[in-house]
Formats: C-alpha cells, structure tokens, sequence
C-alpha cells in the first residue's frame, strides 16, 4: 500500500528528517512510527501525503509513484488518504455535522450523498447526538472523533495520525485508539506517529522506529522501546 | 469535477461581508478609476464626432447670414468657384444644416424644438487647393468680409482647439484612471489575500481532504470580479447620469462655440459603457487570479 525507496527529506540548514529510509507496509496493516521529537515522524507522514517533496528516493502509494504525479491529481491522491492530528484541525465556526460534510462537499459528493454518510459515521464515532454542537462545546476527546470521523467519512485506504492522542488524558486515549483499531479492522491502513508508550505497549502492532531520520527498527508486534 | 454554484455563492456572499471596509476600499476605487477611464473615452468620441463636419478635406466653412439675398450669395459663390485656390466648394442649405443640426444634438430635443431652419446658417464647405494653415487661413478671412457673410469656422482652428482641450482634460484623466486601475488592481488583489488569510483553516482542511485547487480558488477569484462588477456597475450610472449630460451642455453652450457638435451619442455611451465592464472584469480577474496562484499552492 505504501512503499518508500531509499527516501532522503533535507530541510533548509542541512536538517535531515529522514535518510536513505526504504519500507514498505502493506494494505491493511497497523503501524506505529515511534522516536523522539524531530525524529522525522511526521515528515514520513507527510511525504506520503505529498505535503513535502523527498530529495531522493521514491514513493508509492497503492502502487503508484506519487513523485510523478502531477500537482492537479495530488488532490486525488489526497482523496484516499484521511489525515488526523495532534491539533484536531476543526473548524471552529460549524458544528460537528457541518465540519464533516464540508469535507464531503469540496470534494464534490452529490448532497443526498453527504446527508446518508455524514450521519452514519457520526453515529459510528459515537458523537450521533452531538451534530449540532460546536467544536468548543464538545470535549477534547470528543473533537478528536470528530476528526476522525472527517478523515474517514470518504472511506479511504490510508489514515495517517499525527500524534492523535497526544492533547487527551490516557482514559480517553484508549477511546480513541478503539476507534483507530475499529477503523483499521475495516481494512483501512492506519500509519500513526505517536510518543504513547502505554498505547504502543497495549496495541502490539508493527513498530518502526525512527532516530535522527533514520529507520531503526522495525518490528512486527513490537513495544515501545 | 462540478463546482456547485450555491457553494459558490455562500461562501462568495460570506467574504464580502467579513472584509466589509476593505470590500469598499476596492470598490470605491474602482469606480473612480473606471469613471474616469470612461469619461476619457467619452471626450475623445465627442472630439471625433466634432470633427466630423471637416471631412473630405473641408478646411473652412463661410456660414452665411439667415438672412442672405440671393445676389450676395451668388456673388460668393461666383468667387469661390472662380477662385484658383478653391478646389470644391459644396453649399448647405438651411435645411440640409437644420438636418446636421437635428443630428448633432440628438439628445438634446428641447434645444432642437427652439429651432427652426431659417434661423440657422446656410453655409459654404470649402476645400482649398493646399492644405498649408497660413495660406488656408488667408483664403478664408478674404470671405470674411463680404457681404452677407457671418463668419468663417477654420477647421485647423476648431480641429485644434478641440483637440486642446481633449488633450487638456482628457489625457490627464485617462494617466489618472490608469494609476487608478494599478491601485485597484493591487487592492482587489490584498483584499482577497485577506480574505483567504480569515480562511486559511478552511483551505487547510480543503487541501487535506483533496479539495482540488480550482474548487479551492473559484470562490475568490469570483469574489474579486464581483467587486469590480460593483464598482462598474457605478461607474456606469456615473457616466449615463451625470458625464454624458455634461457633455451634452457644453455641446449646447452658445458662448464656447467650438463645442458645437461636441456630442456623444447614445452608441458611443454604450460603447464605452460596455467596455468599461469589460474593464472591469479583467481587474478583477487578474487581481483575484494573481492572488490566488501566488498565495495558495498544494
């Protein structure tokens, strides 16, 4: 599903967020991408999104060269690819229904469309009774569902986390690693980048850890450290 | 991929509310800038129109008093004819120049209704051998004088000071409006780099979930060219409502004589009406396209 092939990503100033890195991961999988701050997490979540550009190396993505793509197809890259973050990224100003549908309808789905699916992956995030609120109503937690539920509501093949869990106390970390779990069980692959230590222990799924833009480790039903 | 035009027209309608003073800054520009274009456009078509009745290489008209005997006139036009340096010299009778007359002020029919044929003049429209202004003008003041004339109209004369006039006021309003148009090119463009910095959360999520580009920019390329359509639409009310009629009083000025037939007609303001939208479209378009490419990248 993702493959990367000796993949260099050098930021102004001689940084290097990733080195010569070459992995692949394959549909379906659950992977955890682990290391310090500036470790070069998520520049790899990036880079499969093609939200940066790699100075050498190349990227697939379900089999395609994503460096070869021309700029006015990488919307429709980005189309199977559900992002969530650290800072939930909402929209302040719509409610939770609202925050969901915008992302179905500057995509162009046809209204009748927006108004079945909206629903129903609100219902499956669990916040059916909220789509009304709006964001600063709601608790973090919550938010984070909600943006999950955006992310997903285009049922794309990749979901990429930045940290998702990394503003919410641990009991609702674990809600929300549910949801991710549940997500993935539906074949999607979930890359996530996360410091949680206790979640990555739980999980036990792949684990690649990164150390100054360098792959090293990668292990199949791995922990933390 | 369809753009939805209610999609469109929310978030279009929403922007140009939110940047209210800056939407009016733009606005107002634009319709001091087209008005001026217009109005500049608008003195050049008079200046043609006036010149008009110098064509076919008339440089001089003998117009004679209404109420002329024929003896006189023929005495004249027995000079004329017989004069070496005439090369044509072609008579308009009274009605024949109450017909211009009805032609020229077209859009001023109660100044029309004052007149009738015979108390306007009948003319010579003379065109001389050479064309050289001192041998023209020459020729022409020894008509003057005779009997039954009531004046001799040089076209350099009328040409020129027309043309004086036009450079006068309207090169200086046409420098005017085009530093005009760069202002409200440059704030078209601010404002819709303001109003997609309010959004730049919006357009963050839009990009993430594969909003393509275009989706993206449509909104504020239009915003930009509602602007500008605002701002014409009120440059085009000033110039129907109140630079035509101006022009039109100074054609119909007895004491400035030389604006007569200094006239546009209802062509001419549509003309310059529709290219002053035309205008207007571009300026905003550009300054919306300009801003939406230069701020807003995949």
């Amino acid at each position: 599903m993702i493959k990367l092939e000796n993949v260099s990503k050098i930021y102004k100033g001689d940084v290097v967020a990733l080195s010569d890195a070459s992995l692949e991961v394959n549909r379906g999988e659950f992977v955890f991408l682990v290391g310090a701050s500036g470790s070069g997490k998520s520049t790899f979540l990036r880079l499969v999104n093609r939200e940066e550009h790699p100075e050498k190396g190349k990227i697939y993505v379900a089999g395609k060269d994503i460096g070869a793509l021309p700029s006015w197809k990488v919307p429709h890259l980005r189309r199977n690819i559900g992002s969530v973050f650290q800072d939930f990224k909402l929209l302040t100003n719509k409610t939770v229904y609202e925050n969901v549908a915008f992302a179905l309808e500057v995509i162009g789905r046809p209204r009748h469309v927006v108004k079945t699916q909206v629903p129903a992956i609100l219902d499956l995030v669990g916040l059916g009774k909220k789509m009304g609120n709006f964001p600063n109503e709601l608790s973090g937690g919550e938010q984070q569902r909600v943006s999950i539920a955006r992310a997903f509501v285009n049922r794309p093949l990749i979901l990429l986390a930045d940290e998702p869990t990394g503003n919410l106390d641990p009991a609702t970390s674990v809600g929300i690693m549910r949801l991710l779990d549940r997500i993935n069980r539906t074949g999607t692959t979930v890359l996530m980048a996360t410091h949680d230590r206790s979640i990555v222990d739980t999980m036990r799924r792949r684990v690649i850890e990164l150390d100054r833009g360098s792959i090293i480790r990668d292990q199949s039903r791995g922990v933390y450290e | 991929m369809a753009i939805k035009i209610d999609y469109v027209a929310r978030e279009t309608a929403s922007n140009l509310f939110r940047n209210i003073t800056l939407t009016l800054a733009s606005v107002l520009t634009v319709v001091v800038s087209l008005t001026l274009f217009g109005s500049a456009l608008l003195l050049r078509q008079g200046v043609e129109n006036a010149n008009d009745r110098f064509k076919g290489g008339i440089e001089f008209i003998v117009y004679l008093q209404p109420t002329i005997t024929e003896d006189q006139k023929a005495s004249i036009q027995r000079d004329l004819e017989e004069n070496p340096e005439v090369k044509k010299a072609t008579f308009v009778n009274q009605d024949e120049t109450y017909d211009e007359f009805k032609r020229l002020f077209a859009n001023s029919p109660q100044l029309v209704e004052t007149v009738t044929p015979e108390i306007l003049p009948p003319s010579f429209r003379v065109a001389p051998v050479t064309k050289d202004p001192a041998v023209v003008q020459a020729l022409g003041e020894t008509f003057g004088a005779k009997p039954g004339v009531y004046e001799v109209v040089f076209a350099f004369e009328v040409v020129q000071r027309i043309q004086e006039t036009f450079n006068k006021i309207g090169v200086r309003f046409l420098l005017a409006a085009v530093l005009l148009l760069v202002a409200a090119l440059m704030l078209i463009l601010n404002t819709i780099r303001v109003a997609m910095f309010a959004r730049r959360r919006e357009i963050e999520v839009m990009k993430l979930v594969g909003a393509t580009n275009w989706f993206i920019r449509v909104p504020f390329i239009i915003e930009g060219i509602i602007q500008t359509l605002i701002g014409a639409a009120i440059a085009v009310g000033f110039m129907t409502f109140l630079v035509r009629p101006f022009i039109d009083e100074l054609s119909e000025d007895r004491v400035l004589p030389i604006f007569q037939g200094f006239v546009v007609t209802d062509g001419n303001l549509i003309t310059t009406n529709m290219l002053v939208v035309a205008v207007a479209v571009l300026i905003g378009a550009i300054g919306s396209a300009v801003a939406v490419s230069r701020f807003l990248d995949v």
